[in-house]
């Protein structure tokens, strides 16, 4: 999505388990939901 | 794959929920959600410095609601402007002020009142000039065409409906060579189309 804006050099660089303990962590576990850090550039 | 992920919520109905729920967040920081907040979390879930965030104002703190760390992205350099999106209470916008100096600037925009409220009073009592708030939109930020370095946000992308329309109105505020270095949240499975209209979902 963000390259189709124009945007390069688009990752993701980090994973957090950010719902654990949360009273949503079982359904987070679930569908897979974490939270996640990204870059992208305007050239 | 968002080409087919239709979307056919009340839009306002979303933004009033989000509004209330952040205004709740601010108000009662400890109250019953179904996310964390507060420093404590985001030091020991998310890798923030513990001791930089005992520095900052608990204002700006307790109401934190983060899902990962930008600032673990790369590093934001002095003299920048910076301009976070949904800055909340603040606490992402004094430690990018930090980052950036006296010479740099940070503009954190966000549409809650209350956290604009908690967020100003933060910035002043942090002493952090270069640190302001503006009420607006993601999707229509109050910023000039190229004038901003780095745009970091936390947890807030995902609360809106069109994303191609938060990532164009990025893109239109950056300098070219400028970049946005953001946290959010992912999720591996492809939803359900009752799911993805559930609008207790999108803000819980």
């Amino acid at each position: 999505m963000m390259q189709e804006t124009g945007f390069q050099g688009c990752a993701a660089k980090e994973f957090f388990d950010s719902f654990a303990g949360t009273t949503k962590e079982g359904i987070a576990r679930k569908y897979g939901v974490r939270g996640a850090n990204f870059i992208a550039y305007k050239i | 794959m968002e080409e087919f992920c239709e979307i056919t919520l009340d839009r306002e109905r979303l933004r009033s929920e989000v509004r209330n729920t952040y205004t709740q967040v601010a108000k009662a920081p400890t109250g019953d959600f179904h996310f964390h907040r507060g420093p404590e979390y985001a030091a020991r879930l998310l890798g923030y410095d513990s001791a930089e965030l005992a520095a900052l104002p608990g204002s700006a703190t307790a109401s934190f609601a983060g899902v990962g760390n930008p600032f673990r992205v790369r590093e934001i350099p002095a003299g920048a402007v910076v301009v976070d999106l949904g800055s909340g209470a603040g606490m992402d916008c004094l430690l990018a002020g930090r980052r950036v100096g006296a010479q740099g600037r940070v503009v954190g925009v966000d549409m809650t009142d209350a956290m604009l409220d908690l967020a100003r009073k933060s910035a002043t009592e942090a002493g952090m000039p270069q640190v302001s708030f503006a009420f607006g939109e993601i999707t229509d930020l109050p910023v000039d065409d190229e004038s901003v370095d780095v745009v970091i946000s936390n947890g807030v992308i995902n609360l809106a409906v069109d994303k191609h329309e938060v990532f164009r109105d990025i893109y239109r505020v950056l300098k070219p060579g400028g970049w946005i270095q953001f946290a959010d949240i992912v999720i591996d499975q492809d939803l359900s189309e009752k799911a993805r209209n559930d609008i207790d979902l999108w803000v819980g």
